[in-house]
């Protein structure tokens, strides 16, 4: 068995987070704003967690963060190739916090509180997956 | 709630590998140690709850366990609800014993080789997984390890205070009468064992095991009349802190230290009656050796961060201010996750009753239970008490 980088997530192809799906297809990173209340949320719902409205629009995070934890994984699924970084992002927009693979960088670079920004891998067909990256810029 | 039910009986098999043994039957076997155990007839037992049978899925194992035994009970569940279901048989007996429903119930789990397979699966949720990428990695050893990685962020913990964890523990199991783990262990030997999800290595990990557990549970009055030494169900809190896991909805979470076992604790000690000094021996949830930091500080026995210097100098050793995990916690008993609560109350109660042998707390009168679900998400605190 050739070992991956990334699988396919077992439910995306659930509602509420098809169009987020799409837009990390055109490196864009995107969270919801209910039209109702105005609530801006993370991950993407079908409904507004603050008003439970279900009129909401999309809109494109900064795709800016900071790392709030990390670790590095050695024992994963088989058809993973470990090692590998994983981090845990706090949104800058402060919506959510993200589970992410880190790119880029070495597990003795790592700092809890770090800047980080998204970056986007094309993983398989039709599969784009968002990476993070210390942001030294 | 306070004394109003008691456990007065435990069956417990000892935590390993039965790939012999069908699940149903390790339930028998602890459920006739527990009935034996109370001193009643089966007859007796008019409440049946039960943790879930993760294979059959469709909740008739109860049903299958009282053709088996020939009892017709007038109150039956399975229960699902993450690892804090074992709590909630518990609670479902005292709730339908304080409505007069029942006087008596027999709660019990099993659990065998479900784990595993559980956890390849888990992250198909109502979310997109979107924010936690369960594609990344099987299972949540890494949530557990962001947790820990956090923790030593704020606290200045280091891997050695963790391993000190695992130490105890394995110090402890050795006088178990069901851990599976007993081989005395070094903090090196911890801090050298393989690394799963840094910070966390084998040595501070749960296996995952199977087991079987069953405790009775019966009305004060009815108590008093068969038992000489109940323990009684003095009170319990609940809480979730609306996250499933890593909390992903807005920045505002700590994952070092846990909302829902500091309101599940504070509830569990207004209704007892108690303050949390005044608990002589507890039973924590920890799935990996961090949280046996985290989750006594939380409880309200350490100000954040406290738990370094206690893992150091014996707190939570028996003897030392508040003994945790007499009989090994998850990571030296072995965790057949469904059933681990069982186990921890079954520990709780022996040591109430004086019966803990090598491992005996002098003088415990009061005890507390914490098992949780998710990532701490969902935690259930049981506080019991001898008379
Ligand atoms: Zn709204």
């Amino acid at each position: 068995m050739s070992k991956v980088d990334f699988a396919w997530p077992a439910s995306r192809h659930t509602p509420s987070g098809r169009e987020f799906w799409a837009g990390l297809k055109k490196r864009k990173l995107l969270a919801n704003k209910c039209q109702l209340c105005g609530e801006m949320f993370f991950p993407p719902r079908l409904c507004c967690p603050a008003c439970l409205g279900d009129r909401l629009e999309w809109f494109e995070l900064s795709g800016k963060g900071t790392l709030y934890s990390w670790t590095e994984v050695f024992f994963a699924g088989p058809e993973f190739k470990t090692p590998f970084l994983l981090g845990l992002v706090d949104l800058a927009e402060g919506v959510g916090r993200i589970a992410s693979r880190i790119a880029g960088a070495e597990a003795g670079e790592l700092k809890i509180g770090m800047p980080v920004r998204f970056t986007f891998v094309d993983a398989g067909e039709d599969f784009t997956i968002y990476c993070v990256t210390p942001d030294t810029g | 709630m306070r004394r109003m039910a008691a456990i007065i009986g435990c069956g417990a098999v000892q935590v390993g590998k039965y790939p012999d043994r069908l699940e149903s039957e390790l339930a028998l076997d602890a459920v006739r140690m527990a009935l034996l155990d109370a001193g009643i007839e089966k007859g007796q037992a008019e409440g049946i709850f039960t943790t879930p049978d993760l294979r059959g899925g469709i909740g008739l194992q109860a049903n299958l366990l009282c053709e088996y035994l020939r009892i017709t009970p007038k109150s039956m569940a399975e229960m699902t609800c993450g690892a804090v279901a074992a709590g909630l048989t518990v609670k479902t007996a005292v709730n339908e014993i304080m409505l007069g429903q029942i006087d008596v119930a027999v709660c019990y789990g099993a659990e065998r080789e479900c784990s595993i397979e559980w956890f390849k699966h888990f992250g198909s949720a109502l979310f997109e997984p979107v924010a936690l990428q369960p594609y990344a990695s099987y299972g949540i050893i890494w949530a557990y390890a962001m947790s820990a990685r956090r923790y030593m962020h704020e606290t200045g913990a280091k891997e050695e205070h963790f391993a000190m964890a695992a130490v105890r523990n394995r110090r402890n199991a050795r006088h178990s009468p069901v851990a599976a783990f007993k081989a005395p262990i070094a903090i090196e030997d911890v801090l050298e064992s393989r690394n799963l999800c840094s910070p966390i290595k084998l040595l501070d990990s749960s296996a995952s095991l199977d087991g079987a557990a069953a405790v009775v549970v019966a009305s004060a009055e009815f108590a008093r009349r068969v038992c000489p030494k109940p323990v009684y169900i003095m009170g319990w809190g609940q809480y979730h802190d609306n996250s499933c896991i890593i909390p992903t909805d807005r920045c505002d979470k700590s994952i070092s230290s846990f909302v829902a076992t500091r309101e599940a604790a504070a509830a569990a000690f207004r209704v007892a009656g108690i303050n949390p000094e005044d608990v002589d021996v507890a039973e924590v949830y920890a799935p990996f050796s961090p949280h046996e930091l985290i989750i006594p500080e939380d409880i309200g026995w350490f100000e954040k961060g406290e738990m370094v210097k206690a893992i150091e100098t014996g707190e939570t050793e028996i003897g030392g201010k508040i003994p945790v995990n007499t009989d090994g916690g998850l990571l030296s008993r072995g965790h057949p996750w469904a059933v681990t609560p069982f186990y921890q109350t079954i520990n709780v109660v022996r040591q109430l009753r004086g019966e803990a042998g090598e491992n005996q707390v002098p003088d415990a009168r009061i005890g507390l239970v914490h098992c949780e679900g998710g990532m701490m998400n969902n935690v259930f605190v049981l506080i019991l008490g001898s008379e």
